[in-house]
């Protein structure tokens, strides 16, 4: 496949009038490739995600996603796009009340028909519960098929949300700050995870990361995000301290008043999140 | 030096926007109380005056002793098992009647949120076709519930004839509307997430009200229709005044024969039937948590 996977062309994304979230950004992102964003919370990367996955509509601008251009697509045609994009979230996005086993499979509803959609809430398939077996093997959590979702800790729930990306089967996934409400000691873990998953079965992958650490350790590409424009976009041993400081600059409220204003915090590369996501 | 320390800072001051509305508000209410006193002709009073309460005593003593004979309880059977058909048939309508309704009530389903957001933007036709349902199913369900149960039991009385069948018809019309609104704003409630998620994954709407909504709504759905059933056994008593059958017939036999130790006897039915519907509302709600 020679054609991008992403193209946005001054993608802007104004919410009410008044809030510029995402302000003219040009991108390509090329199938097989492993992109991390990284930036100040508040920088638009959640809403780039939202608009890269289909879920909000851009103000202006325009997107092509695998060469076709999302213009007014609706229906059925937008369904078959948004299969295509597989999303993990920072806060799992699974339906609590049910079993684990029919979050996973909640993966293949943009393939099933509403009656099949019907019949495996009530009673799945062999092949389907095989193959949600299979994935939860994948993320090292098997035993927990027939749980009831809302029983499992965070860092699980996380594990059964790629396992439903992985039912979906998609060309591309996004991972939206997929560890920041997860165990510090699991994350790397979960990272890891994530590539090698997209490494075997030749998918894209673009993350949104809260720890700088995390993007420079596992990606070849990086991408600062701020004030809804993209900062830079280089490999990690073309970053520099200075390109990170001048990044994250303004945004160190959380720093205590003993500190010297003038020190880059550690904490910007020990990989800590500086401020609690919202 | 950026960082100020503690004690020298400025506090943040209050929100100084303070709108008027709660000021405003409190004046409408203390107002319309005052007026509505008046109005109501409120005197307590008057129910504390000795022939207030000598008309009181009467109407108890007459009460008691319940009628407990045999002879009227074996009347009563089946005026007792009228009134729970009536009930629970009437609340199985008003749930087919509003659940279809709900959902087409539902803005979020409908037309507003990021359910809608790509499908509706740039088509002002789509928007209409989203929007038109919505609000005529609002409509419809307003109507419902705002005309009482007994207009409607009185219409359907003239189209069916005495008996429980227009009880049943009245219940299921009016609760479908309650249903149907309460139905819509549970769902509207919910959270948003996982709902998104779902849609991310290129379920259409139907699928991601089955899996998404349904599922987390479920307890308070079934909680509401519960006290809804409780609310229908008490309202085929006040039906049955008008020849709706039940047990609230036989009440209004009794008064107008002011048999008031038979009234006393069907009150106390009335109530064990009330309590029963509340255990096996409470058994219900905890097996769906």
């Amino acid at each position: 496949m020679s054609e991008p996977v992403y193209r946005l062309e001054v993608l802007t994304k104004i919410f009410d009038g008044t809030l510029t979230a995402v302000n003219g950004v040009d991108l390509t992102v090329r199938p097989g490739e492993k992109v991390a964003v990284i930036g100040p919370s508040g920088a638009g990367k959640t809403t780039l995600f939202r608009l890269l996955n289909l879920t909000v509509r851009q103000t202006a601008g325009r997107l092509w996603i695998a060469g076709q251009e999302i213009g007014d697509l609706h229906g059925a045609r937008l369904r078959e796009m948004r299969r295509k994009i597989g999303t993990v979230y920072q806060q799992h996005n699974l339906v609590p009340r049910l079993r684990v086993t029919h979050n996973v499979l909640a993966g293949r509803l943009g393939t099933w028909s509403l009656p099949q959609a019907l019949r495996s809430l009530v009673r799945p398939r062999e092949e389907d519960l095989r193959a949600a077996h299979r994935a939860l093997s994948q993320v090292g959590i098997p035993e927990k098929l027939w749980a009831r979702t809302d029983e499992l800790s965070g860092g699980q729930q996380q594990r059964v949300a790629i396992a439903r990306v992985l039912l979906q089967n998609p060309e591309v996934i996004l991972a939206d700050e997929p560890v920041s409400s997860v165990d510090p000691t699991l994350a790397h873990g979960i990272v890891k995870l994530l590539v090698e998953l997209c490494s075997t079965f030749h998918k894209t992958l673009v993350m949104n990361l809260h720890s700088v650490d995390l993007a420079l350790a596992y990606f070849p590409r990086v991408i600062g995000f701020r004030d809804g424009q993209v900062a830079f976009d280089r490999s990690p041993d073309e970053i520099s301290d200075d390109l990170l400081t001048d990044l994250y600059a303004g945004r160190l409220t959380s720093v205590s008043a003993e500190d010297s204003p003038d020190a880059v915090p550690e904490t910007i590369r020990s990989g800590t999140p500086l401020l609690r996501p919202q | 030096m950026p960082y100020p320390k503690p004690s020298e800072a400025a506090l943040p001051s209050s929100d100084h926007s303070r709108s008027l509305f709660p000021i405003l508000f409190g004046i409408c209410f203390a107002a319309a109380f005052v007026g509505s006193w008046q109005l109501a002709q409120i005197q307590p009073g008057l129910l504390f005056e000795a022939e207030g309460r000598r008309n009181m005593a009467r109407f108890i003593t007459g009460m008691f002793p319940p009628d407990l004979s045999l002879n009227f309880l074996r009347f009563l059977v089946v005026p007792f098992f009228e009134t729970i058909q009536i009930s629970v048939m009437g609340t199985v309508l008003a749930i087919a009647i509003g659940f279809p309704l709900s959902l087409l009530g539902t803005a979020s389903l409908a037309h507003a949120g990021i359910l809608n957001d790509l499908e509706i933007a740039g088509s002002p036709g789509r928007r209409l076709a989203r929007t038109l349902p919505y609000v005529l199913a609002r409509t419809v369900m307003s109507a419902f519930r705002c005309i009482p149960e007994f207009v409607w039991a009185f219409m359907f009385v003239r189209a069916v004839g005495l008996g429980p069948f227009p009880g049943v018809l009245a219940i299921g019309v009016s609760y479908g509307g309650m249903l149907g609104k309460v139905y819509s704003e549970i769902l509207e409630n919910l959270e948003t997430q996982p709902s998104e998620a779902l849609q991310a994954t290129g379920a259409s709407r139907w699928k991601i009200l089955i899996y998404g909504m349904l599922p987390q709504a479920l307890p308070q759905l079934v909680s509401y229709t519960l006290y809804r059933w409780e609310c229908a056994v008490r309202a085929s008593a006040i039906l049955g005044f008008i020849g709706a059958g039940g047990l609230g017939q036989q009440i209004e036999l009794s008064m107008r024969m002011f048999n008031f130790h038979e009234v006393v006897t069907l009150i106390l039915i009335l109530f064990l039937l009330v309590a029963a519907v509340d255990f096996l509302s409470a058994r219900a709600r905890k097996a769906i948590v």
